[in-house]
């Protein structure tokens, strides 16, 4: 159940991707239309976080390619902006909340060139769409793992981009944030911007989605949420992994040696 | 005291010299090494310290004498193969970070001591000046030496300054800065040869051997005192600059005396401070604050004491009672005692005590919130009355005038507590 679009933001072409001797994401093709809130859904290990990861060309796939407002990611990476994973860095880092949202402005700044004023009024204003302007001169250690969260999304949103990545933002959310984020988020998209969001809860993913991609190893189904949301589906993602692709990809490891890289 | 005067007033040159080459030089080191101490990477530093002892000793072959351009450069690419190897085996092996640094040290020290030691029988008058390399010596440094050694401190300072942001970045959150397109490989790179750098032109003043106290220390101690990277890197700054002169004092006071292991102590002496007194983090801070709380306890319950011997239609209480009431805690009682008769909470008349109207208002205030938190707990955690008393007893010389007024408000102002006893609150005039 794989619905491909014309002119798509993303295109993700034949992608496989695997860590060291490891197979994580076998073959994945598929193409998102703009301005649309796309949930990334799949069990633990399905290769969810990989799949933006190799979007953002943080991981190099063994084969196939991403493309980008049909571009090479790296012609673009202005336009993209990425939240990775809260436990990904170390929040005893000496820096306040205005610090790490000013992050979000280094892109455009490039090198050596330091962030001024409007930099700084770029950052309260990220911090105030997510609710935090009381924050920004508080030391991150001392912010609650929901908090921690919306520091990172204000600074997506101060790269102003036009696609948005986030790798599960709502791990740790309570309800309220959580649905004050997605309100946040449907505005992005109503706005033409394109969001993608790595996401666990099926129940929330339901109502606030346009588009899903269901992963597991490999793509189940990736199109608007009514087509592609039924039992079936939910099954293929769910429902355990395909006990001969797991042989498959033992087999691999204890050669010590991946054929699918050439 | 003369040589305290002689050497604080700069009346000699070469004082003045190397007390400038030690102060670019503290700068440069507790720079770098406050980035490498919050990537935690303190040890690497470690590692490339005792790393660059062959390739002075190569230098020195090369050069046959002391020239500082052989054995700077020597040192720097001993120091570079070192990291080299250390990440290629992070690279391509399953040897943890800890196994791969003790490996690399240990190996380079040892080949750079058979090296010195095949140098000093082989009876080069020059030799002995590189003894000091494994102590350092920052007295015996000469001129030229310091203009290389101060040189390359400076670039390391402007470089680290520049690309403040972009080593932030590589610290705190390396993978952002990939999908946002800096070139976070070359950045880090970057930081690994400045890195080296600091270590090279230390080595000298500080040694081989105690060099990495130099990096990382200044930064460590500056940690207990700030929360944001500029006052930190500027901290730990002051504190390597201050140190390096200061050892550098003692060495040339005491003759025959190696600078490293008395900046070493000073540095560790201003570590030692920061660690006691530092505020929030200082462990003595926290012991008295710990103390202080501890008291306002105690006093916060002698209070509700007499309170509660009001309700009951008593004045006061004898302080017999009181006594009765905290066994063993004699002491303590008289102290809480004395306290509240000076903020003036209770009058004492000979052994009996009684609440002043000032009194009664703050231990109305506290029964109020540790009845109003046994409500709470009731009745939106479900927890039995005969459970809820403990946890108030805590709480209650926490909850601030915000929070009183969130608990009022979600309780719906009640009038009794869960074991049927009143709610204090003063009466609206």
């Amino acid at each position: 159940m794989i619905t491909q679009v014309e002119n798509p933001v993303l295109e993700i072409h034949d992608l496989t991707v695997s860590y060291d001797q490891n197979p994580v994401l076998w073959n994945v093709d598929l193409s998102l239309p703009a301005g649309s809130l796309v949930g990334i859904l799949g069990p633990n290990g399905a290769g969810k976080s990989t799949l933006i990861k190799a979007v953002m060309g943080l991981i190099t796939p063994t084969s196939g390619y991403v493309k980008v407002f049909d571009k090479p990611l790296n012609d673009v990476r202005a336009r993209i902006s990425y939240v990775p994973q809260r436990e990904s860095v170390d929040w005893n880092f000496p820096a306040s909340v205005l610090d790490v949202v000013m992050m979000g402005t280094y892109g455009k700044l490039g090198l050596f060139r330091r962030p001024g004023k409007k930099e700084k009024e770029l950052a309260l204003k990220c911090l105030e769409q997510v609710g935090m302007s009381g924050f920004a001169g508080r030391q991150i250690s001392e912010l609650s793992g929901g908090q921690q969260q919306r520091v990172f999304i204000a600074r997506a949103l101060a790269q102003e981009a036009d696609l948005y990545l986030m790798d599960e933002p709502f791990a740790g959310v309570d309800m309220s944030t959580e649905t004050a984020i997605f309100q946040l988020l449907q505005e992005m998209t109503a706005s033409g911007k394109t969001v993608i969001v790595v996401h666990h809860d099926i129940h929330s993913a339901m109502t606030f989605f346009d588009w899903l991609i269901m992963l597991n190893l490999h793509l189940v189904a990736s199109g608007p949420k009514e087509l592609v949301m039924n039992e079936e589906m939910l099954r293929k993602t769910y429902g355990g992994k395909l006990n001969l692709l797991t042989r498959v990809t033992d087999l691999i490891r204890q050669k010590d040696f991946n054929p699918l890289k050439s | 005291m003369e040589d305290f005067v002689y050497f604080f007033t700069f009346q000699d040159p070469s004082i003045l010299w190397v007390v400038l080459g030690i102060t670019l030089l503290g700068i440069g080191s507790a720079y770098v090494g406050t980035f490498s101490f919050l990537d935690k990477k303190a040890l690497l530093g470690d590692a490339i310290s005792h790393a660059v002892l062959p390739g002075i000793c190569l230098g020195f072959m090369m050069a046959g004498e002391k020239n500082p351009v052989y054995i700077v450069t020597g040192a720097f690419l001993s120091g570079g193969v070192a990291t080299f190897l250390s990440s290629w085996l992070k690279r391509n092996t399953k040897l943890s970070d800890d196994t791969i640094i003790a490996t690399i040290l240990s190996v380079f020290f040892g080949f750079g001591i058979v090296l010195l030691t095949s140098l000093q029988k082989s009876g080069n008058p020059e030799i002995a000046g590189l003894n000091s390399f494994i102590f350092g010596n920052a007295i015996g440094i000469s001129e030229a030496d310091l203009m290389l050694y101060g040189g390359l401190s400076l670039a390391i300072i402007v470089v680290l300054t520049l690309m403040l942001k972009e080593f932030r970045l590589m610290v705190f959150d390396p993978q952002y800065g990939k999908a946002i397109g800096f070139p976070m490989k070359f950045i880090s790179f970057l930081f690994n040869v400045l890195m080296i750098l600091a270590v090279v032109i230390g080595i000298q003043a500080i040694g081989v051997v105690l060099m990495a106290a130099l990096l990382i220390t200044p930064g460590a101690a500056a940690r207990f005192w700030t929360d944001r990277l500029n006052p930190l890197l500027i901290l730990a700054a002051v504190f390597s600059v201050l140190s390096g002169i200061l050892g550098t004092y003692v060495s040339f006071v005491l003759p025959q005396m190696p600078t490293g292991p008395w900046v070493v102590v000073f540095l560790s002496m201003f570590a030692l401070i920061s660690f006691l007194i530092s505020p929030k983090s200082g462990i003595l801070f926290r012991y008295f604050s710990r103390k202080k709380y501890l008291r306002k306890t105690h006093r916060d319950h002698l209070m509700k004491a007499l309170y509660k011997a009001k309700e009951e239609g008593k004045d006061g209480l004898l302080i017999e009672e009181i006594y009765e009431l905290y066994p063993f805690q004699k002491a303590e009682t008289d102290k809480s005692i004395r306290d509240l008769n000076k903020i003036g909470f209770i009058s004492k008349n000979q052994s009996f005590i009684n609440l002043t109207e000032k009194g009664i208002s703050e231990a109305m205030r506290i029964v109020r919130l540790h009845r109003l938190w046994e409500l709470y707990l009731n009745e939106s955690m479900n927890i039995a009355p005969d459970h809820v008393h403990d946890s108030a007893e805590q709480l209650e010389h926490l909850i601030t005038p915000e929070l009183e007024t969130l608990l009022e408000k979600r309780l719906n102002y009640p009038i009794l507590d869960p074991h049927r006893e009143p709610i204090p609150r003063p009466d609206k005039p």
